[in-house]
């Protein structure tokens, strides 16, 4: 995944994620706070240049991870600025442009896009491992906590083991048509439901032979000057949005 | 398909994060009860949670040529329970925000709201109506799964049409734009999802039966699948 090869490999990979997910938050609190499409699209620069140029994330990568959810925004826009009338002048239903509403359309589409360069600072400077033990510092619930240790430890398994078995489905053609495609996907599912309760029980035995009965627990690696990146973060983060609030 | 992140207004997003909260807050306080009665429990839903995500990235085949991926809220449902569900999907939705940026956190409450809560709930009451009104095995999951599938497209159209009522027409224009726009992929989409859920049960059942029996799902369905 490119999100965890940035996340892992940026230059502020031991930057603590308390720091990181601070500015992130702060960052989409700017984004909610600024008053104008002009103001959403100045924040949303100075997160991606904090991404790019603080972080060092290749742009490349960074267009990457963001084209399909840009594409997807787009969608979300124009789908805002087509509105409907039922039984109006004509007496039918009736499709219009909604001229009026593109400054708050244009207003949605750049808070969000604010927001997901908030999004992707997050993501890709801080591995999901870091997110998992910042909420485990929040004092989120152990059993949500454990979920996604466990989801996160089994994921790449079975991506491997999606992506061997399309390999070997497609090599005896079995994508070839519609009906051999549902089939095979069928046969895929099914066969990866069952390990599912496979590898919960091996993982089980695993556990249980290393004595354990309870949450699971891993200790986190030492960030240097923890106290100054989140001070550093937080005061970046204020800033953000002092200039969203002061911004017309 | 997800709320885009930073879509909703300030008060919606913490409006529908709070209408989820007691459902994912029930699911882990169920988790946790049946946790300790069956310690294996606990992986066995971490694991189910990886498999809902690798689920979410399949691409589902299409006939008109552009593809799309399986919401798994049917098969999850029939596979866990719609309760343990909502934090599976929670988790799922929140993974697929940091490592996909797809969907949101901003509207994380929203989409576990439609996929997370509804999608699983309307699954197992629609099977379990199917059941009662004796219908085929099969049948009764191509219908749970599809509309379970459709019910969470409805739900994400009146999320976004309640934060953007038309100006003319109001909520109710707003909601027929919005699922008219969702409608022209997904309701071939929830028919492929249901067909696709038959398939995958039909494979359980004739090839991997015992450990059908080992998940409890043989005892509670009839054999005629």
């Amino acid at each position: 995944m490119l999100t965890e090869l940035s996340a892992y490999t940026n230059r502020w990979r031991q930057a603590p994620p308390a720091a990181k997910g601070l500015f992130s938050f702060c960052g989409m609190a700017a984004a909610f706070a600024a008053g104008s499409p002009r103001t959403a699209l100045l924040v949303a620069l100075i997160l991606s240049a904090a991404t790019i140029l603080g972080a060092g994330v290749p742009v490349l990568r960074y267009l990457r991870v963001a084209t399909p959810a840009l594409l997807f925004l787009l969608a979300s826009g124009l789908s805002l600025v087509v509105s409907l009338d039922f039984g109006g002048s004509t007496g039918g239903l009736s499709a219009h442009l909604a001229g009026a509403e593109l400054p708050r359309i244009a207003q949605v589409s750049c808070r969000s896009l604010a927001c997901l360069t908030a999004l992707l600072f997050l993501a890709l400077t801080t591995p999901l491992v870091d997110i998992v033990s910042l909420l485990r510092r929040c004092r989120l619930p152990d059993t949500l906590l454990d979920l996604m240790t466990l989801c996160y430890r089994t994921l790449f398994v079975m991506s491997e083991a999606v992506h061997e078995t399309i390999t070997a489905q497609s090599a005896r053609l079995g994508y070839a048509t519609f009906t051999l495609s549902l089939r095979s996907l069928g046969g895929l599912v099914a066969n990866l439901s069952v390990q599912v309760w496979q590898r919960s029980q091996v993982l089980q035995l695993a556990a249980l032979a290393r004595n354990n009965d309870g949450a699971l627990r891993f200790l986190g690696p030492d960030y240097p000057n923890p106290a100054r990146a989140v001070s550093g973060a937080a005061v970046s983060g204020l800033l953000l949005i002092i200039l969203a609030v002061t911004l017309p | 398909m997800h709320i885009m992140e930073g879509f909703l207004p300030v008060t919606h997003a913490v409006g529908w994060s709070l209408a989820a909260a007691p459902f994912v807050g029930y699911g882990l306080y169920t988790i946790k009860k049946s946790v300790r009665e069956n310690p294996e429990r606990r992986m066995l839903l971490g694991v189910a949670a990886a498999f809902t995500f690798v689920l979410s990235a399949l691409k589902l085949p299409s006939v008109t040529g552009s593809s799309s991926h399986p919401t798994g809220t049917g098969l999850g449902a029939v596979l866990f329970g719609p309760t343990a569900m909502a934090p599976i999907g929670a988790v799922v939705l929140l993974f697929q925000a940091i490592l996909l940026a797809h969907g949101g956190l901003t509207t994380l409450g929203a989409n576990i709201f439609s996929m997370a809560i509804v999608g699983p709930f309307a699954a197992a009451a629609i099977f379990r109506l199917a059941k009662a009104l004796k219908l085929p095995f099969g049948l009764s999951i191509f219908i749970a799964a599809s509309l379970a599938d459709l019910l969470t497209y409805i739900t994400t159209s009146a999320q976004l049409a309640l934060a953007f009522p038309d100006p003319i027409g109001g909520f109710f224009a707003s909601f027929i734009k919005f699922s008219g726009v969702f409608a022209f992929t997904q309701i071939p989409l929830a028919i492929i999802e249901g067909l696709l859920t038959v398939v995958v049960m039909n494979s359980l059942l004739r090839y991997n039966a015992r450990e059908l029996q080992e998940m409890k799902i043989t005892a509670a369905q009839p054999a005629e699948a």
